[in-house]
């Protein structure tokens, strides 16, 4: 068997909030384990509320904040021991992320097509001509072109547009691992299954793995390999997506799949069954 | 009961709607060197919520519902203006021109006959006062009680959202999302408004929260007899909820039905669109993505403004504009496509 593509071993992360006079120590991610195969590109969904602890997992992943315990080692190498700026590149061609909000990602007064030029020169050291074509065939794979967004600003694509844009500036080093942090909850309706199925593409096509970081069930199920619920930093149940999700064990994860509303008017009594649940959790009030 | 005995008579039933929108139009108008630049955020729409109804409004960004919604509350503000039609709300003991009332005439019409809940629960509770104090603050003239007596009706009232009464005690930091916007419902219920407008209230809140607010809601709304005017883009939600829905694209209402018949049969290729590609749980087929994006307002297209990323556009679509007609019972449709040969 071949080196997995990702190994998360028990890793946790801890946060001080409340300033000097009350800390407070909160406890974001604790003993999380994930691996991903080296050899089968697949999508694995991470599924939580928020709180849950799930896009601090991405930035630890992605080696944007180093985790307090465990080992997070990618290709067989501990993402923590980077030292240098080749090291770093290096790391970067392999993972790329996509985040949540496309119009926060893009700088408002810089042309889209810039960012593309940019990752070219910079993550897969092409010249300005090769830059161009590198460009052209990313946009290509996620269903644009130059033609449709050079030389546009942000505010000109529409929210669906952009995110396209910024998966194809994340495919221009061929990297082997996207981390998607809740890639499709800004972008409307019409477009966000454009997007998804673009993510399955991407899969098959060109053998990325996917971490799908979302809380929308639906989607999950829709597009993943593997699931793995979070609760309060710590992974509650995990397993293949279908089996997870049609006959989920974990009380949390019943409850996540209860929430979630049926686009179906002849289900709506569920609306009132929800308020004979229990009450969910809530903070103390004083007096 | 005590809250019965401050609201004003129970309203009878009324046989025409609590507010009636027709042909309105709200433009944002930008002057730059005398060169008016106009985004048609709505455009010609007609819709009507009669007493007791869950009405929702649905569409993506930029459609043009939180305009609606704006205009219909009086919030008018350059540079948005009403360019044509009119907004009425009837209530017990009069009717209001919205769309033409002054500053005062709308200070005395908000919270107790038209109340707002927002999609941030902050943006209506002081995060510097306890939950008592913004409950005297918006309520207490609309009511009228001595304070003690106060207390008590919204203590009644916050039990209908399943709160404690120690809510009125602490500040808003000190809730849980969940709980502030059970705060924000309550005020916006207090008075018995007749119509209640909710703007993306469920939005923010995570799924498992999110579920028992609508409900809560819905029980509520029922109790009161109010009317509900609900935007959000989540069409989950709306079929949950409403018993009417109407479908906004690109600053138009282009269809308009009671909730069930919507899902059951689209005719609108935008509404069959949208909901043909909502994932459900327990999907195994691959669910179409729509190509192509919503118009600029500042430019649309000419004719029906869907006709760019339609599959059944023909000529007709691109040249004239569908009107919002009649197609069956309670439904209205605005394509020629959908609609028989005579009306086109």
């Amino acid at each position: 068997m071949s080196v997995p593509l990702l190994e998360v071993e028990g890793v946790g992360r801890t946060f001080r909030t409340g300033g000097q006079l009350r800390p407070r120590r909160v406890r974001a991610v604790g003993g999380v384990s994930l691996t991903l195969d080296g050899d089968r590109p697949e999508i694995l969904a991470v599924i939580g509320e928020s709180g849950s602890g799930k896009s601090t997992l991405a930035r630890m992943i992605l080696g944007l904040l180093p985790p307090a315990e465990g080992t997070i080692r990618f290709a067989g190498a501990p993402v923590a021991a980077r030292r240098g700026r080749q090291e770093r590149l290096a790391f970067m061609r392999r993972v790329q992320p996509i985040f949540q909000n496309p119009f926060e990602a893009f700088n408002p007064l810089k042309r889209v097509d810039r960012y593309l030029f940019a990752t070219a020169r910079w993550l897969a050291g092409a010249g300005p001509d090769e830059a161009r074509s590198r460009a052209e065939r990313a946009l290509r794979q996620v269903g644009l072109s130059l033609a449709e967004v050079g030389g546009r600003f942000p505010h000109e694509l529409s929210g669906g547009q952009l995110q396209r844009v910024a998966i194809a500036r994340a495919l221009i080093p061929g990297p082997a691992l996207l981390v998607a942090d809740e890639p499709v909850s800004m972008v409307d309706a019409s477009l966000r299954m454009s997007i998804v199925n673009l993510f399955r593409t991407l899969r098959d096509e060109l053998r990325v793995s996917i971490l799908y970081i979302t809380h929308d069930l639906a989607t999950a199920y829709y597009i993943s390999d593997r699931i793995m619920v979070m609760q309060k930093g710590r992974v509650v149940e995990s397993g293949p997506a279908r089996a997870v999700l049609d006959e989920p064990r974990h009380p949390y994860t019943r409850q996540l799949k209860d929430a979630v509303l049926q686009p179906d008017p002849a289900a709506a009594e569920t609306l009132e069954a929800a308020l004979a649940a229990p009450p969910e959790e809530e903070a103390p009030v004083p007096g | 009961m005590a809250a019965a005995s401050v609201a004003a008579a129970q309203p009878a039933p009324r046989p025409g709607p609590v507010l009636e929108v027709r042909g309105l139009r709200a433009y944002y108008r930008a002057r730059h060197f005398g060169v008016v630049r106009e985004v048609r955020a709505v455009d010609e729409v007609d819709l009507a919520v009669l007493p007791g109804q869950i009405y929702g409004l649905a569409g993506e960004s930029s459609s043009g519902k939180s305009t609606l919604v704006k205009t219909i509350a009086g919030a008018v503000q350059p540079p948005l203006e009403i360019v044509g039609g009119s907004i009425r709300l009837s209530f017990r003991g009069g009717a209001v021109e919205t769309s033409r009332a002054g500053a005062g005439e709308l200070r005395a019409l908000r919270w107790k006959h038209l109340s707002y809940i927002m999609q941030g629960s902050m943006s209506v509770l002081n995060p510097v006062r306890r939950i008592e104090r913004t409950f005297v603050d918006f309520a207490a003239r609309h009511i009228g009680l001595p304070p003690a007596e106060f207390r008590r009706l919204v203590e009644a009232h916050l039990q209908r959202l399943r709160l404690e009464p120690a809510v009125l005690d602490a500040y808003p930091h000190q809730l849980s999302g969940g709980m502030r916007q059970r705060v924000a419902i309550a005020l916006a219920t207090l008075c018995r408004p007749e119509l209640i407008i909710a703007d993306e209230p469920t939005t923010a809140l995570d799924v498992v929260v999110q579920k028992r607010v609508l409900a809560l809601i819905r029980a509520v709304q029922r109790e009161l007899g109010s009317s509900l005017l609900f935007v959000t883009h989540d069409l989950a939600v709306h079929a949950n909820l409403c018993d009417r829905l109407g479908i906004m694209y690109a600053g138009r209402l282009v269809e308009e039905g009671p909730t069930a018949e919507l899902f059951r049969a689209p005719r609108h290729p935008y509404t069959r669109h949208l909901i043909a590609s909502l994932p459900r749980i327990g999907d195994t087929v691959p669910r179409e993505g729509l190509e192509g994006a919503p118009p600029n307002l500042a430019d649309p297209p000419p004719g029906c403004r869907f006709h760019p990323r339609c599959p059944l556009a023909t000529e007709v679509c691109r040249q004239r504009v569908p009107p919002l007609a009649p197609a069956g019972p309670g439904r209205r449709v605005a394509c020629f496509a959908a609609l028989p040969e005579s009306l086109a």
